[in-house]
């Protein structure tokens, strides 16, 4: 376990205060510097306006993106608790994009947004909907909904699978007692099932959010953060300044500023249902 | 619960339309992967090339076509080699590792003990960002830049603390009076770990192994900024690189997509039921 220790040690704890240290210094090209210059870049972010966009959009990607998945999850999970016949083949399925890569649905959604001969352009003009198509991904007014509605895609399945399993653990009793007392669908959903279902969604929500603060892949092969900075978020930022620009002690802050984001989400958290286990 | 007839009807309705949503990416993925060049730019992406077949029902359709499909293979059968090298070693390093780690921190009563756990659990969360330039100077300083080696050594490192979790929860449910037994019999710690946990530990491997071998197989951000070089490229860079270069050729992405999903899409029909497992318990890494 020592070596383990060491490792992870190493490239976990140490990276982030060496990351955290970088962020203070003056490395701005190929070649490592280490002359403090304090919190130069952080007061830079507030100057630089591709930071604000990119705040901005991974602000408005989160608002989109967590809530809908939820939604879509949750009733998705409903659905399938009918004692639907065929549940698992609907399972696989509805999983099945969450399973793959990045670059694979990237790569998909690339094809069904493209405008020329894409997938949903076709497919709206043969059903004499010409009018409906766009440029999709293309438009910088469009694309960052484009990419929610795909990671939604992608994602609803797994919160799907997650509520699913918080509404499995709801006791077979409780149900049964409120369907002998005569409450109807809607009551026993909202009354009983939904209520239950707190602590699943906050485990949902939190995932939800660290993911969408740290979305890189899916949207850096997608988009590429463009049409512009239309669907630029921290993380791409973050990559362009420190591997396309050589701005690694910038890089280093804005990747300073994502940790603790996602810490101050993340270990409350934590606290909170290491605590309920012990309970 | 049950509903009534007319409602299960539309249940159903309403859960086969959610399949097509699901499906209609995968669906075109196919049908365009088939398709001549000329026929990708002509023809609608959803309508099958099945000429011979659907002319017998007075529809015109273009005729499949397999060269996509080797011309994709040609650009990704090395990255694919190399992702599958990486991953198959990194997935069984860290398993490993997480299994010995697990026995220890759930069946070995030592001081600190749950600091050396919450250590890895916090690391499970970490946004990979704030490691990235650490990470890539760390490797090129180690002359590992662009070889298989930083990959495995990149996806082992950060595998271990979910892996350390996996086990921990199994091992702590085998109950105690086992190992004591073992004990009074003279066992030594190691004896104990391999004569009654390891025979007992094949699902949490399996579970373990399955969920691995899946975020593994399945990274991009590492490839990316530790291996591009074609020594170790993994085949998500080649096939992200193949979409940069080659906007015309949808038929050859599409087809590369689908050598690159193959492995996983094979793994996780036959081994699904663990791999939900390995996400239910280890819910927030990514």
């Amino acid at each position: 376990m020592l070596p383990s220790i060491a490792l992870v040690g190493y490239f976990v704890y140490a990276s982030i205060g060496y990351n955290v240290l970088v962020s203070f210094t003056d490395w701005n090209q190929l070649r490592p510097s280490y002359n403090i210059v304090g919190f130069t870049h952080y007061a830079e972010m507030a100057r630089d306006s591709v930071f604000s966009v990119s705040f901005l959009n991974n602000l408005l990607l989160i608002l989109l993106f967590v809530p809908s998945s939820i939604g879509l999850g949750l009733i998705l999970a409903l659905l399938l608790d009918s004692k639907v016949r065929g549940e698992g083949v609907f399972r696989t399925i509805y999983l099945l994009p969450f399973s793959l890569s990045f670059a694979i649905t990237g790569s998909l959604w690339a094809w069904m947004y493209d405008p020329t001969s894409g997938v949903i352009n076709t497919l709206l003009r043969s059903a004499g909907l010409g009018f409906l198509a766009t440029g999709w991904v293309t438009d910088s007014n469009m694309a960052l909904y484009c990419v929610v509605l795909a990671l939604v895609w992608q994602f609803s399945g797994y919160t799907m699978l997650l509520f699913l399993a918080g509404i499995r653990s709801i006791p077979e009793s409780q149900v049964m007692a409120a369907e002998v007392d005569g409450a109807s669908r809607f009551r026993l959903y909202g009354r009983i099932i939904i209520p239950q279902l707190k602590s699943s969604t906050l485990a949902t929500f939190v995932i939800l959010m660290v993911f969408a603060l740290k979305a890189f892949d899916f949207i850096y092969i997608l988009t590429g953060g463009g049409p512009g900075y239309s669907t630029f978020v921290l993380p791409l930022d973050m990559y362009r300044e420190t591997f396309g620009m050589d701005q690694y002690a910038y890089g280093a802050a804005i990747a300073t500023i994502l940790f603790i984001v996602v810490m101050v989400i993340v270990v409350p958290y934590l606290y909170m249902s290491s605590r309920r286990r012990e309970v | 619960m049950t509903f009534p007839r007319p409602t299960r009807i539309l249940l159903y309705v309403v859960l086969i339309l959610f399949v097509f949503a699901f499906v209609i990416p995968f669906w075109a993925d196919i049908t365009t992967s088939l398709k001549t060049n000329m026929d990708v730019i002509v023809t609608v992406p959803v309508v099958p090339p099945l000429d011979g077949i659907l002319r017998i029902f007075g529809l015109v359709s273009p005729s499949p076509t397999l060269e996509p499909w080797m011309i994709a293979f040609q650009i990704m059968g090395r990255p694919l080699l190399n992702s599958l090298e990486f991953t198959i070693f990194a997935t069984i390093l860290s398993c490993l590792i997480g299994s010995i780690n697990g026995y220890v921190l759930s069946k070995i009563r030592f001081r600190g003990s749950n600091m050396i756990f919450l250590f890895f659990s916090i690391a499970i969360f970490i946004p990979y960002q704030t490691v990235l330039i650490p990470l890539v100077l760390t490797m090129s300083r180690l002359g590992l830049f662009n070889t298989l080696a930083a990959l495995i050594l990149a996806h082992t490192t950060y595998g271990i603390p979910i892996c350390t979790l996996l086990f921990r929860n199994f091992y702590k449910d085998i109950p105690e009076s086992l190992t004591m037994a073992a004990k009074t019999d003279g066992a030594g710690t190691w004896r104990i770990y391999q004569s009654i946990l390891l025979p007992l530990s094949a699902l949490p491997f399996v579970v373990a192994g399955v969920f691995q071998f899946t975020s593994i197989w399945n990274d991009y951000l590492f490839g990316l900024v530790l291996a591009q070089g074609i020594d170790a490229q993994p085949a998500s860079v080649a096939l992200a690189n193949l979409k940069g270069t080659s906007t015309a050729s949808w038929n050859v992405l599409m087809a590369g997509a689908i050598w690159y999903a193959l492995p996983l899409v094979i793994v996780y029909l036959v081994l699904g039921k663990y791999l939900i497992k390995g996400y239910m318990a280890g819910a927030v890494k990514g």
